[in-house]
């Protein structure tokens, strides 16, 4: 008996050793946090998913694991946002026709939008006295995650805070859309999920999908061409204003 | 097997982007190579299969699950990040709100631009 009551004891610790409550934990908080999204009738500033990254940590914060061990569980989650982004080609072919008709749109606006989500907020960062390193972490928060992370290895800076400006970004990106959009007078859908791509990575390009299947195309395309202009400028960018790199 | 197959061409087109990204030295990640090959490819073929639906749908809809695990991060890093929480939080939030408004207004001048020469033709 005594044995029995010394294994349920170690139990969180064992199952913590193993990626089964990891993701049993993400895959729940998901679920939950998209569920309750649609019980308080599916709000503009609050998006399913940071309902569902607060509910995570608090079932973190709550279980007798810590982050280390559960992001050692969830990290295999994270490999597949390899294929998931491979997979963005498929709409961006499918919605092919509307962005062949914009295509001068698109590359004209594209280098200072994306210079600009960058510089903003380094620019602010800087200016309220945070550290270089805290800088580095939020210059790539506009980057879809696997290339993020990339950028994030070259200027430096921590993964876990740029991961987490990710989500604020996505988020207040959504959020400033809805919220400006109208006051401007825009109703284009391709100029809407361009602007959630270019803005709000992953997270932005999930809600312009849910807008249409063309501002998912436009938001597709904003998120690459984000991706892949930032992971060349950045780093020229950090070299010439001689901010240290690792 | 409509599924596996798709996931299979999707790994397929990510082999390629990571191989192109770590042959030439691009600071580019190989899932966004894939991206354009995969989409340089379906437009050279003109259609695309339905196994690449079948396993592209999902994984696009479970995006924001797959940065779960790095995201929730944040919320345990408090007291590293003591006395900069302020500077990070206005950096993003501003930044984010005036990088939007610059690019729906980029964006929409531009677009209208095009639609208004296209009237006219």
């Amino acid at each position: 008996m005594t044995d029995l009551a010394l294994r349920w004891q170690t139990l969180p610790a064992h199952l913590a050793d193993t990626p089964l409550l990891s993701t049993a934990l993400t895959l729940f908080a998901f679920m939950l946090g998209a569920r309750l999204f649609q019980v308080i009738k599916q709000p503009g500033w609050c998006p399913p998913i940071l309902i569902a990254s607060s509910l995570l940590a608090l079932l973190i914060w709550v279980l007798p694991i810590g982050y280390q061990d559960y992001y050692q569980g969830a990290a295999w989650l994270m490999l597949l946002l390899g294929p998931a982004t491979v997979a963005l080609g498929v709409p961006l072919y499918q919605q092919f026709h509307h962005i062949r008709a914009l295509w001068r749109p698109v590359l004209i606006t594209l280098p200072p939008a994306a210079m600009l989500a960058a510089a903003y907020s380094v620019a602010l960062a800087w200016w309220l006295g945070a550290s270089p390193n805290v800088v580095a972490s939020l210059a790539p928060k506009s980057v879809t995650a696997p290339i993020a992370l990339g950028i994030t290895e070259q200027i430096g800076g921590s993964a876990s805070l740029m991961m987490g400006g990710l989500l604020i970004t996505g988020v207040v990106a959504t959020l400033a859309i809805s919220l400006l959009a109208p006051r401007l007078g825009v109703t284009d859908e391709r100029v809407i999920g361009f602007t959630l791509g270019v803005n709000g990575h992953a997270i932005g390009t999930v809600r312009a999908f849910e807008i249409s299947a063309a501002a998912g195309a436009f938001a597709s395309l904003g998120m690459g061409l984000t991706g892949i202009f930032t992971a060349i400028f950045l780093p020229i960018a950090w070299q010439l204003l001689a901010f240290p790199m690792p | 097997m409509s599924m596996l197959r798709g996931f299979l061409l999707l790994i397929l087109f990510l082999l390629v982007g990571e191989s192109l990204s770590f042959m030439l030295d691009w600071p580019i990640s190989g899932s966004v190579i894939g991206m354009i090959t995969l989409t340089t490819w379906l437009m050279l073929r003109g259609h695309v299969s339905q196994d690449l639906v079948a396993a592209s749908q999902p994984l696009i809809a479970f995006l924001t699950m797959l940065i779960m695990p790095g995201v929730v991060g944040v919320f345990f890093l408090g007291a590293q990040l003591a006395g900069q929480w302020l500077a990070i939080a206005i950096s993003l939030i501003v930044g984010t709100l005036l990088s939007v408004l610059t690019t729906l207004l980029l964006m929409n001048r531009f677009t209208r631009a095009v639609s208004e020469s296209e009237s006219h033709d």
